[in-house]
């Protein structure tokens, strides 16, 4: 999210955006990363159980990723435009669960909401959040797509460093010089 | 009977603990540029400086193209060659070290679990575990895929209709 930790709502859908897959897409993304013939060739996907060409479920997720970082992107820039600070999200640690549901064949409609469902302050990362996204998919006749449960990490904007660790930061270089003098000594 | 899988593993060929060595790949500068304009446009993804300030360390290929990559390697050693009905979903995805310009990606796929589909008699669900490493054996993203493959012996264990009494024998 480009909100600050503490200004995320938790539970409230925010919409991303929709994108219509075209049997030209759905065949180029299949030959790079999931060339399965009911993904590749109409004249094949005929004989498969869907009954014709269908986008792999990775695809129908990577283009949600992608209006994902667009509206997020149009979100920072708005709250830049107020005269605010756009808050600053990390790199994704890992996808909890994601599941396909209904086929996308060519032509179909795919509206995409991002939901954060939890979040607390990471123990592993001080200074950061951690966030449980859930991302869906549903199509134009409101049969889901898939929907997935994602972790983040965003930032805290009044995030105060214990004393403790803030010594041991300010320790940290002066340590290092230490040991490479020691170091340079011992070469001698 | 499918003509496109009827001569590819079914669901009764394949065990739980068979090991797929997948193949490896080098993930170019020009892939995850390519990747990333289209699917992950952040700046440590396109641009080799703003990759180098951040906290990847340097151009890094977008999580989803690992993964997708992960994938195409495991259609080369395994879904292209079975009866796949098609994917599930995943559960488990770590994104556990960026996969830099460079990097040749590669590791093994292992069936971990082998169960039939509740709705649907004619399918089993194999669940894969990935385990994919960059060239200096670090490990760089693990995951398990839930993939639909066609039993064989479905139709043998439906009852039997006896010659003619579907058409009607006799009524000529």
């Amino acid at each position: 999210m480009t909100r600050w930790f503490e200004d995320i709502e938790v539970g409230a859908p925010y919409p991303l955006g929709s994108h219509v897959f075209s049997a030209e897409a759905i065949k180029r993304f299949a030959a790079l990363y999931d060339p399965q013939y009911f993904h590749l060739d109409e004249v094949a996907a005929r004989h498969s159980h869907f009954g014709g060409l269908i986008a792999s479920g990775w695809h129908t997720v990577v283009v949600g990723h992608r209006l994902m970082v667009d509206a997020l992107e149009v979100e920072a820039n708005r709250l830049r435009a107020a005269g605010g600070e756009p808050g600053v999200s990390g790199p994704s640690p890992g996808v909890n669960t994601m599941a396909f549901r209904t086929p996308v064949r060519p032509g179909d409609t795919v509206e995409y909401t991002l939901t954060v469902t939890s979040k607390r302050p990471s123990q592993s990362l001080p200074g950061w959040g951690l966030l449980i996204n859930r991302l869906e998919g549903v199509n134009q006749r409101g049969e889901p797509v898939y929907h997935a449960e994602v972790v983040a990490f965003s930032k805290l904007r009044d995030y105060r460093m214990p004393l403790g660790r803030k010594l041991a930061a300010a320790l940290k270089p002066l340590t290092r010089i230490g040991i490479l003098k020691r170091l340079r000594a011992n070469r001698r | 009977m499918n003509p496109i899988t009827s001569g590819r593993r079914h669901f009764e060929d394949l065990a739980v603990g068979e090991v797929l060595v997948l193949a490896s790949v080098t993930v170019t500068r020009e892939m995850i540029i390519s990747f990333a304009r289209e699917f992950d446009p952040l700046p440590f993804h396109l641009d080799e400086e703003a990759a180098k300030a951040s906290l990847l360390g340097g151009l890094a290929a977008s999580g989803w193209q690992t993964a997708a990559l992960s994938l195409r390697l495991l259609n080369d050693a395994f879904l292209g060659h079975v009866a796949s009905a098609g994917g599930l979903g995943f559960s488990d995805l770590k994104w556990r070290r960026p996969v830099l310009a460079g990097d040749t990606i590669g590791g093994t796929a292992t069936i971990v679990a082998l169960r039939l589909s509740q709705s649907h008699p004619e399918w089993g669900i194999a669940e894969i575990d990935f385990d994919i490493s960059n060239h200096k054996g670090e490990r760089a993203m693990t995951m398990r895929l839930a993939n639909l493959i066609e039993r064989r012996e479905v139709l043998m264990t439906q009852p039997q209709q006896p010659y003619g009494t579907e058409h009607g024998s006799g009524r000529a």
